[in-house]
């Protein structure tokens, strides 16, 4: 007996945001340099009324579609934008789709690493026979916690949602898990303000990073070197742990799929780990980084344009805010 | 690579900060006493240029608290360490 991935929707809130908009806004940022550095031409915003509730529905409904519904028995949401401090998303969420009562249903706040984790938690819940189908939605609007005059991060992230269905299978397609979790860079990539720490506060100054980004401390900071350094450091090691533990080389993986930060880092992680450029997902043109759902768009993009196909073994790694990352090996 | 056992030109280092805040005019000239952020080349994304050309030359990260305070191409040299020069 084992688990695996049966489906994979995603939905895209419709306000979109191309870079001529933010050269418009940015005089010193160049639509080609956006393009051509980060990898990204557009991204979609949720609207003020939107939320990551709402894509989270949008995206469930969307893969419900070719499933029985009565046959999820447990639904997981990964946010770090819910509606209420309390109750869970995921509570209102199963109201909304219609799924049976009688089911499990909780949020858990990740990042970047979301999906990965989402996998290994449905892994477990079908092995230890508490469920047997799994609605995993991922659903991120990063967007609302960014300042308008924030130049850099208006530019990386966009808001999504997807929604996978994980059921056991007769044959073990989702493998092996590593994880990795980091604390002492949570300051990093942070959303100071608006929890119990500190209060959300009307009257926040405004501070100016000397780069063209503007934002208080009720907005979304990352600290962009800083994440490229955790990068550096935590996606070879996580790569080869991944690896060695579900016995497997890189040159025997069909495909890999990397958290999509932005091409810049993407690609220079690909060239030091030694991934042949054929083999490695790299697109976050339309999209942005829409955090834990860039993964299962990944796969989903994949999977239509023909990139992976029926038995291929793929590398799954996701890494980014907490710090916290993860990887495993699926079997398409 | 990595060239902390014989060190690094300053000539060679010039030349891979050069590609790093991709610098096409050869003639441009770029000393160590040149100040990285007066260059027009230089924005958000040349830190991660550098950052990626340090990791990839001397197998180092550099803490961005560090690298804020850099300003001339010395700098950001005495910054990843003298013992990686010659």
């Amino acid at each position: 007996m084992g688990t695996k991935i049966s489906n994979i929707e995603y939905y895209l809130p419709e306000n979109v945001v191309t870079n001529d908009q933010l050269t418009k806004e940015f005089s010193d940022w160049s639509s080609e340099k956006i393009e051509n550095k980060i990898g990204i031409k557009e991204r979609h915003i949720v609207k003020e009324n939107e939320t990551a509730l709402d894509l989270a529905l949008k995206a469930g409904e969307k893969v419900l579609k070719d499933y029985n519904k009565d046959k999820i028995d447990f639904l997981l949401l990964c946010t770090q934008s819910p509606d209420y401090y309390l109750p869970t998303s995921a509570c209102i969420l199963q109201h909304k789709l219609g799924l049976r009562t009688n089911i499990g249903a909780f949020d858990y706040n990740l990042g970047c690493s979301g999906f990965v984790y989402g996998l290994a938690l449905a892994k477990s819940l079908i092995n230890s026979k508490i469920a047997t189908s799994i609605l995993l939605i991922t659903s991120e609007t990063y967007t609302k916690h960014i300042h308008p005059k924030d130049k850099s991060n208006r530019t990386i992230f966009g808001d999504a949602a997807a929604a996978t269905i994980i059921e056991k299978s007769e044959e073990d397609q989702i493998g092996e898990f590593v994880f990795g979790t980091d604390g002492s860079g949570a300051k990093n990539l942070i959303v100071p303000n608006g929890g119990l720490r500190n209060r959300y506060n009307a009257n926040a100054k405004e501070i100016d990073d000397g780069s063209g980004n503007i934002r208080t401390d009720n907005n979304l900071y990352m600290n962009g070197p800083e994440i490229f350094n955790f990068t550096i450091k935590a996606v070879p090691k996580v790569v080869s742990e991944t690896l060695e533990k579900n016995n497997i080389t890189l040159e025997d993986l069909d495909y890999i799929i990397f958290h999509q930060a932005n091409k810049y880092m993407n690609e220079y992680l690909r060239k030091k780990i030694n991934i042949p450029k054929e083999k490695f997902y790299l697109n976050l043109l339309h999209t942005g980084n829409t955090v834990s759902a860039t993964i299962p768009i990944a796969i989903k993009d994949a999977l239509d344009n023909k990139l992976i196909k029926k038995g291929d073994k793929v590398l799954l790694v996701g890494f980014g805010v907490g710090y916290s990352w993860g990887g495993t090996i699926i079997t398409i | 690579m990595n060239k902390e056992k014989d060190g690094m030109k300053k000539e060679e280092f010039i030349k891979e900060l050069k590609s790093a805040l991709e610098i096409e005019d050869e003639d441009k000239e770029i000393t160590l006493e040149t100040n990285l952020r007066d260059l027009e080349e230089y924005d958000s994304l040349s830190v991660l240029a550098i950052i990626a050309m340090i990791d990839e030359n001397f197998g180092k990260q550099i803490p961005s608290k560090d690298f804020a305070k850099v300003t001339t191409v010395k700098s950001l040299m005495d910054l990843i360490g003298k013992e990686y020069f010659k």
